[in-house]
């Protein structure tokens, strides 16, 4: 589908809630071997140290610095190169940690142009043999890129009533509530979910985190069938670790490699939205003018027949 | 309840709203459905952006002149339902203005107590305050406006006069008719004009109606065009509205005069509404509109803008009503909260109408009230079932017109229309020519 999108500023909106930890500008990168691919058994990547990184940064945030707006090929891009700075890279021998994370239920619950869009997610920690690990606390990002078509309102994810789980969540890309979908650009939710403290220490069989993204759909360009459908993938996700430093935080993270990710194999799920259609275009314009001209005449005829400048006729 | 003192009926109408706010408190922390209105999130927002020191447009969707924004300051450290309180408060001033001008000229008691209960209880009014909508105080204003032009209080009239049109666009409907009313034959410096009496005689009514028809009103209208009251009316409600909207500009640039002016000069909302235009405008959005259509559908709203300004600028409270229905009714955009521009002046018009509540008046409200639930049972199917019910909702806002139609020409028909001043008695006998 064709959309002539108006270039619009990048409308960044977020909560912050409260964050057990600080945010520093200038952090060394940590040392962490743990990679977090959906689906499979991670890979590990090697060693690198980054610095001048917010460690509570948003990775969407970072990505709306390099590109205007959200296309699904300049986000490979992006998570493959750009990101690849900041992976927890490390690889000492006889190390095998499994961690992963994998998407178990996507689902659209509720009917119309308000809808919940729930996706279970699952951590799965593996034997975890790390002696020489630091105290560590680890947050799952989860970032879900939403089409065209539906959005995503940033007031109503301040809610706390809803989203008390969260540690934060974002929305970023065109956040304009009002216009139509093909006036629009597309959105990005990222979500941070707190993984707990110190849980690559330990094997866990599986902790789930569960998700519900309020969206909304907006008008749909013109159909023959009535109807547009819309359709939503999967999220990305990563985890990222941080550790207190002497005096910075420190903080890196996972990510499964972009070949891994098997994207043509993803669940999706479809939201069929009404549209107009453009058969009507015709009739309908004319008919509302002709219904307006009538009413305008009946009301111009009794106003001069009717008002006070008559009533000495009577 | 004939009996019941106005002071009573305040008091109790204040008790309500205050329950309603806190009912509404409650339900916005408890329930999933909210109580509060979207746009009062948006003000206090934005209220709070600018006691910040920030511009309150930073705040998406924010589209009303800062002065709102300023007055809802107090949210972000008396209470977060200062607005509301501010609101209601504006409401109940609405009851009190209308009970002031209908005692002016003179209406009976029982139908002046009728008249502000329609407007206190009705269910459209007091949710529209309690739920933190801001139109209550552009109700208070406009009425306020009547009293001091009914008191001849030219400069004080033209100074809320340009306010309000600086708050909220719509008001300007009332220029014309505001000067065609400032008439030089009531409006005389040093004397304060006649109001005539309320009578349920019409044939009094026609009298003084004659009074006036057999001097030919046009040629006065054009010859005395530039009188003093009209020309001090002009500049001074010209000067406040540019001096705000000057002085606003100043602080916030462009995004001011497009948020809050030129938005609603040009909005072509593609969203169903009740406006027939709504399906027309979403199905050519995707092509520019020609300049021709645009004025197509400008035209009706102008036709009848003008007829009814000519027809009954004398009876400037049923000038303001009919306008304001026509107006509404024409829109390119219509919601719920704009219905309470003409609730405010319906009260101040009834004690003239001959139309009877039973059957005629009650047949009214239900058809009004039966064609907007029509429409809204076809939004719901469209917006929460989401089936594709287009056509049907279209049809159903063309019915909502066509009953607004009838109502107003209805009203029309059985209103003892009656200009709102007579002569003093030493001009009787002149003749104008």
């Amino acid at each position: 589908m064709s959309s002539h999108p108006q270039l619009r500023l990048v409308d960044i909106m977020y909560v912050t809630r409260t964050l057990h930890f600080a945010r520093n500008n200038h952090v060394l990168r940590m040392k962490f071997v743990l990679l977090v691919p959906s689906f499979e058994e991670f890979d590990i990547l090697s060693f690198q140290v980054e610095t001048n990184s917010d460690a509570g940064k948003f990775i969407m945030k970072s990505y709306f610095e390099n590109y205007e707006s959200l296309h699904d090929s300049s986000f490979e891009d992006f998570m493959a190169h750009q990101l690849s700075s900041s992976l927890c890279q490390g690889i000492p021998d006889n190390w095998n940690v499994g961690v992963r994370l994998s998407v178990r239920e996507l689902s659209l619950i509720g009917e119309g142009s308000h809808r919940h869009l729930s996706s279970s997610i699952r951590l799965q920690i593996g034997a975890a043999s790390i002696p020489k690990l630091p105290a560590h606390l680890c947050e799952v990002i989860v970032i879900q890129r939403l089409p065209l078509g539906v959005f995503a309102d940033p007031f109503e994810l301040q809610n706390p009533h809803k989203h008390k789980a969260f540690r934060d969540i974002a929305v970023f890309g065109d956040t304009n509530l009002e216009l139509p979908s093909f006036q629009s650009n597309r959105s990005a939710v990222e979500f941070h979910i707190d993984a707990g403290s110190n849980i690559l220490f330990m094997q866990n069989n599986g902790t789930e985190f569960n998700l519900l993204l309020p969206l909304h759909a907006r008008y749909q360009p013109l159909d023959e069938s009535g109807y547009s459908v819309v359709e939503i993938g999967e999220p990305d996700m990563l985890m990222r670790c941080s550790v207190e430093g002497k005096q910075h935080k420190q903080s890196c993270l996972f990510m499964s490699p972009p070949n891994e990710k098997a994207k043509s194999t993803s669940a999706t799920v479809a939201w069929k939205i009404p549209a107009g259609m453009k058969a009507h275009a015709g009739f309908v314009s004319v008919i509302t003018f002709v219904t307006a001209l009538l009413s305008t005449l009946s009301i111009v005829y009794a106003s001069m027949f009717w008002s006070g400048t008559n009533v000495s006729k009577t | 309840m004939i009996s019941l003192k106005p002071r009573s009926i305040l008091l109790i109408s204040a008790i309500f709203r205050v329950g309603l706010i806190l009912v509404g408190e409650w339900q916005d922390t408890h329930m999933e459905v909210r109580y509060t209105d979207v746009d009062y999130l948006v003000f206090s927002d934005a209220a709070s952006l600018m006691a910040s020191g920030q511009s309150p447009y930073k705040r998406t969707t924010y589209r009303y002149s800062p002065l709102l924004a300023f007055l809802l300051i107090p949210n972000s450290f008396i209470s977060r339902c200062w607005g509301k309180f501010l609101f209601s408060a504006s409401d109940l001033f609405v009851g009190l203005f209308i009970r002031i001008i209908l005692k002016q000229r003179k209406v009976p008691d029982d139908l002046c107590t009728y008249s502000m209960l329609i407007w206190l209880f009705n269910p459209f009014t007091f949710t529209i305050g309690t739920r933190g909508n801001c139109e209550p105080i552009v109700c208070a204003i406009i009425l306020w406006i009547i009293i001091c032009l009914i008191n001849g209080n030219v400069v004080q009239a033209a100074f809320w006069y340009g306010l309000i049109v600086h708050f909220r666009i719509y008001p300007i409907i009332y220029a014309l008719p505001i000067v065609i009313f400032l008439d030089p034959r009531f409006f005389r410096s040093g004397t304060k004009p006649l109001l005539s009496d309320w009578t349920s005689d019409p044939g009094k009514a026609r009298e003084i109606n004659s009074e006036l028809i057999d001097k030919c009103v046009v040629c006065d209208v054009w010859k005395s065009t530039f009188t003093r009251s009209r020309i001090l009316f002009g500049l001074i409600s010209g000067t406040v509205f540019l001096l705000c909207t000057g002085f606003f500009f100043h602080l916030y640039g462009w995004e001011f005069l497009h948020e809050a002016l030129l938005y609603h000069l040009t909005r072509t909302d593609a969203r169903h509404n009740f406006s027939i235009y709504f399906y027309h405008i979403y199905l050519n959005y995707e092509r520019e509109l020609s300049v021709l259509e645009k004025l197509v559908s400008f035209l009706p709203q102008f036709i009848v803008q003008l007829v009814l300004i000519l027809c009954f600028a004398k009876d400037l409270v049923f000038c303001f009503f009919v306008q304001t229905v026509a107006f509404v009714a024409f829109n390119k955009v219509i919601t719920a909260q704009y219905f309470v521009w003409f609730f405010c002046v319906l009260p101040l018009i009834l004690p003239w109408s001959n139309m009877k509540l039973k059957w005629k008046g009650l047949c009214c409200i239900l058809l009004w009230m039966g064609a907007q639930t029509h429409w809204l049972l076809w939004g719901y199917l469209l917006e929460f079932k989401g089936k594709n019910v287009f056509l049907q909702l279209w049809m159903a806002s063309l019915l909502f017109l066509a009953a607004n139609t009838f109502i107003l020409i209805v009203l029309i028909r059985h209103h003892n229309y009656g200009p709102v001043f007579r002569q003093h008695t030493d001009l009787k006998t002149t003749k104008t020519t």
